[in-house]
């Protein structure tokens, strides 16, 4: 919300430099650092990945272009179905969670009731776990559910990876919306749950968007559960495990490595730039409100 | 920024609805909560009290053994010459490198015109991208002692006569993990400064100029006590994820336990658990390591919640 | 987490005759095969052999005809292989047979989670045909739990090409070693003379051995490591001497798994190094070039004769969660003996675990076969048989050790007194 007022906000910064020709090229030159500094690593992914020699000489394009690394991942590698299946669980998870978490995210932004500070409180807490700890009680759960070893199980799992951080970014986000919006509603003569479809949702659905980023990437790059929880059944496995079978089992495939992480890496990459204004816009609403 | 909480729509009838519908709302999320992240929670803890191996999970049958785990674990010597050390200087390091670098950069790009903001923060999402297993590979393969382009480029500059090994070292270790961390981390954090700064009162910054504040001055006297919520929770956030680091060194060379300088609180555990098969040592060194967060996010939530309950 | 186990793949391991040991047919356990749900569920590691699905494909025919059930294959990474076992023992989706390492093989019996062989083993007539050092290995608390498969061994694998440049003859006693080394580096300054890989530990018990040392002991009920006694010592000081004194490995090396060794010979950069009889096919594989100009020899003792090195291999174990053990046990006998044995271990250049068919591969003349097969029969060990021992490679004792020996962090005296100290009191467990 508050970006929209980028322009004008930037103009006496903007100003200020434009007066010394010298603090231009200082700008210059730490975007230039700034760019390559961040984009490096991608690069350097790029070029292992259409490298045949990747692993057996360095050079900074390509010694020998070719397709083969992806190509060898896609077919051979199975990447295609992982593909499909890190797409199925990535989209219920970010279904899942960001419905529930709009909900509760209501609930303690919208209504003072007892207990709303300990929610909030166990919703921080519970982020603070690290994940490698609740592996094995996770599992047990899950097979007690009778959910190991599907797409399904792991959709569970990532929704409650990804709800306590979608609560509490969604929750800045609707407390920033003016109540006499909702007050307006009412004095139409609207039930809540009209004044929530018509009013708050629309108002919430940039920070939607933010918190939809989120959940897609826990689902997206999650390793250890998706390991356990999907033991021998390979053909519901995902991305971020697939990319382990080309490790390790006589020698350390790189070219093929850098294929399977470009291939993981750049839809997300896509959509994030896509996305990144609202993402910006949802990022502060969902902090500077917290 | 502070927010006042409405109670219930005011009509008179909606007053019990106003008492129920927080909990309906709430009850698909905490149902969802408390059964994957809560109980499994406990029973962790549950787990720091016992003996608890594979035996143990097969047959559930519990193996009470008080709290031998945390006696053991804190009389570890390493705990306190390593393991502590890493996982808290770490953070530190990590934590204040990733702030600082990404609001030097969410300044670089309030200053940038249209055409170069969005070049440079279309890069910077870039890198926010990149999942960490594999970022962390392509670090690896970047720093590798014998074909990596690192050690490549500072031979060829005849910096290094012969290659370095960089993992063995528990500093040259780190730094390359702190590199890995903060590039992905920054991200986050520019983002967030960006859309704050753009948020600070042009009015304020114009006032000040013409006082003759000078950019540092503006910075430090304006912007960041505007930003102070933006910080905090760009902050605790960022501790929250650096305490935890575990993918980027447990894939490093010799950061899955053959490299016991290299050690944190969270390899430590996987590998006493998984390793060893001793998942009631595991749990307990996870429940130290949440605790050890737990005091630093009471100090989150004591400044902004207090704040906003004023 | 045990990775330090062997990376499978081809070699010729030569000939090995059609010896259609004893019954290939399941004896006795078809008639009740159709019990349970019909189908066996197996896992199988990853990438023991290249043509692994053609394999199993032939393998269920045969079994589904024997039997009338059907089989699921499932193939697992051995990276990942410990921590989907635990798992699975752990939520009670352990498959009906699968392939163990054979350092797990007691560890996993000694969960609960294994069904003792020994009475179908003796009913099939096969117990004095096993491989002893296998047999074992998969023997916990007296009883047998993992089945001999397949096994193989480490020798000293080298370069022929910088052999013959740097005018060496490949060495057999420890001093050689170290001059053909001082010559490699002489002649290639820029490549390694010989790979001292630090995060690999079956290439630094032969030395350990050669000098006289042992890993670790057991008196009664309690295991002390050796890693400490002036023999091995001794045997470290000479292994990692090559690096730290000699500088004939690299600064990389330190970090090194096997893999990596494999990678870094196959691109031609190591002079020689300590590689398993599965390796020569990847090597090839990796970097076709390499045909022809690589060979092996046992790995020298320190004066003369050979130092032990360890057999590496894997079980077929039975899970208590299958329902019908003797359509299992079928499947074990079908893999393990006969015809099977015998064309697993040509694809994938192991040697059987059964000992007739093991004759046969002794007869080979190739020079990348025959002297893995000298060191396998006539210098072979094995790790402490200890439930344990998994624990131990899990907390990468000797990885450590010889990390921080590679890097300069402590001398050798130092540092194997805290590997042993730290195996002794893993070994022993808390049970």
């Amino acid at each position: 919300m508050s970006t929209t007022r980028t322009a004008p906000a930037l103009r006496p910064l903007r100003r200020t430099s434009r007066r010394s020709p010298l603090r231009q090229l200082g700008k210059g030159v730490l975007v230039a650092l700034l760019l390559a500094f961040t984009l490096f690593p991608v690069y350097w992914m790029l070029n292992s990945s259409l490298d045949a020699q990747a692993g057996h000489t360095n050079s900074f394009w390509p010694a020998e272009p070719t397709l083969d690394h992806y190509w060898f991942v896609l077919t051979e590698g199975g990447f295609g179905t992982f593909l499909r299946n890190s797409l199925l669980v990535a989209l219920g998870t970010v279904l899942i969670s960001s419905a529930l978490a709009l909900l509760a995210s209501v609930a303690v932004a919208r209504f003072r009731f007892r207990m709303r500070t300990q929610i909030l409180m166990l919703v921080l807490i519970v982020q603070m776990v690290p994940l490698e700890a609740l592996v094995i009680p996770l599992f047990v759960q899950v097979r007690d559910l009778q959910l190991l070893e599907t797409l399904i199980g792991l959709v569970v799992v990532y929704v409650a990876l990804a709800l306590p951080f979608g609560i509490w970014m969604l929750r800045g986000f609707v407390a920033a919306v003016p109540i006499e919006l909702e007050e307006a509603a009412y004095l139409d003569g609207a039930s809540w749950g009209r004044m929530f479809w018509s009013v708050l949702l629309p108002l919430v659905a940039p920070g939607l968007v933010a918190t939809s980023i989120f959940s897609f990437i826990t689902a997206w790059n999650e390793f250890i559960f998706a390991m356990t929880m999907l033991g021998g059944a390979t053909e519901n496995y995902t991305v971020a495990i697939g990319l382990r079978s080309f490790f390790g089992v006589h020698s350390n495939d790189w070219g093929a490595i850098m294929a399977a992480s470009t291939i993981i890496t750049v839809p997300v990459m896509i959509f994030f730039i896509l996305v990144q204004r609202r993402l910006a816009s949802g990022l502060t609403a969902g902090a500077v409100k917290a | 920024m502070t927010q006042q909480l409405t109670a219930a729509p005011p009509r008179i009838g909606r007053a019990r609805a106003a008492f129920v519908r927080p909990w309906l709302l709430l009850a698909p999320a905490l149902l969802v909560l408390a059964v994957l992240l809560l109980w499994p929670l406990v029973r962790v803890f549950l787990f720091s009290l016992q003996d608890y191996g594979l035996r143990e999970i097969t047959t559930g049958e519990p193996n009470w053994t008080g709290v031998d785990n945390y006696a053991e674990i804190l009389s570890t010597p390493e705990l306190w010459t390593v393991v502590l050390p890493n996982t808290v200087g770490f953070a530190v390091l990590a934590v204040a490198g990733t702030v600082a670098f990404g609001t030097g950069v969410a300044v670089l790009l309030a200053s940038l015109g249209t055409f170069w903001r969005t070049v440079t923060s279309s890069a910077i999402m870039a890198a926010w991208a990149m999942p960490a297993v594999t970022g962390t590979y392509v670090w690896v393969w970047i720093f590798d002692a014998d074909r990596g382009v690192f050690n490549d480029v500072l031979m060829g500059l005849g910096l290094l006569d012969d290659p370095t090994n960089w993992f063995t070292d528990r500093w040259t270790f780190y730094a390359i993990v702190l590199l890995n961390v903060i590039h992905h981390g920054f991200p986050f954090v520019a983002v967030t400064v960006l859309a704050g700064l753009l948020g600070v009162p042009k009015e304020m910054l114009e006032a000040a100029e013409m006082d003759g504040a000078g950019s540092f001055r503006r910075f430090f006297s304006i912007i960041v006590p505007q930003l102070r919520q933006v910080f905090a929770v760009v902050i605790i956030l960022s501790t929250i994820w650096d305490f935890k680091v575990f993918a980027q060194v447990y894939l490093m060379p010799g950061g899955a336990g053959s490299n016991r300088s290299v050690l944190n609180l969270g390899v430590w555990s996987y590998v006493e658990s998984f390793g060893q098969n001793r998942y009631g040592f595991g749990s307990a060194i996870a429940v130290l390591l949440t605790l050890l967060l737990l005091v630093i996010t009471a100090v989150y939530v004591r400044t902004v919640l207090a704040e906003e309950e004023r | 987490m045990t990775r330090a186990m062997r990376r499978p793949i081809a070699a010729a391991i030569g000939a090995l005759a059609v010896a259609a040991t004893t019954a290939a047919c399941g004896g006795g356990s078809g008639d009740d095969a159709s019990e349970g749900d019909g189908t066996l569920n197996v896992w199988i590691m990853q990438g023991t052999n290249p043509d692994a699905d053609d394999f199993f494909d032939e393998v269920s025919t045969a079994f589904e005809e024997e039997t009338g059930a059907t089989l699921d294959v499932e193939f697992v990474e051995w990276a990942d292989a410990h921590d989907r076992f635990v798992t699975s023992i752990a939520g009670g989706t352990t498959p009906d047979v699968a392939e163990t390492g054979t350092t797990w093989t007691p560890e996993f019996a000694d969960a609960g989670a294994l069904a003792p062989l020994d009475e179908q083993v003796e009913g099939a007539g096969v117990t004095d045909d096993l491989v002893e050092g296998l047999v074992e290995a998969g023997t916990y608390d007296g009883q047998l739990y993992g089945m001999p498969w397949y096994a193989g061994v480490r020798s000293l694998v080298y370069n022929t090409e910088m052999f013959e440049q740097a005018g060496v003859e490949p060495p057999t006693t420890w001093a050689e070693l170290e001059d053909a080394a001082a010559a490699l580096k002489e002649e290639f300054p820029d490549k390694i003379a010989v790979a001292v890989p630090g995060d690999a530990e079956f290439t630094v018990y032969p030395w350990v051995w050669g000098a006289g040392g042992e890993v670790a002991t057991l008196e009664g009920d309690t295991w002390t490591s050796q890693l400490d006694s002036p023999e091995s010592q001794e045997g470290i000081e000479f292994w990692t001497g090559l690096a730290t004194e000699g500088g004939y490995s690299s600064a990389g090396a330190t970090t090194w798994r096997e893999t990596d060794v494999l990678d870094s010979f196959a691109a031609g950069d190591v002079g020689m190094a300590v590689m398993g009889s599965w390796t020569p096919g990847a090597i090839v594989d990796a970097n076709p070039d390499m045909d022809g100009k690589f060979a092996a020899v046992p790995i020298p003792g320190k004066d003369g004769g050979m130092s032990p090195s360890v057999l590496g291999g894997s079980h077929l174990s039975m899970f208590e969660t299958a329902e019908d053990k003797d359509l299992a046990f079928a499947f074990i006998e079908m893999m393990t003996t006969g015809e099977f044995a015998q064309k697993w271990g040509e694809q994938s250049g192991y040697f059987p675990g059964q000992v007739s068919l093991l004759d046969e591969t002794l007869e080979s003349t190739d020079p990348l076969v025959a002297p893995f097969a000298e060191q396998f029969v006539d210098g072979g060990a094995s790790v402490p048989a200890a439930p344990t021992y998994g624990a131990v490679q899990a907390k990468a004792t000797t990885s450590t050790m010889m990390q921080s020996i590679l890097a300069g962090d402590a001398d050798v005296a130092t540092a194997s007194a805290a590997a042993a100290e730290e195996m002794t009191t893993i070994l022993n467990g808390s049970e």
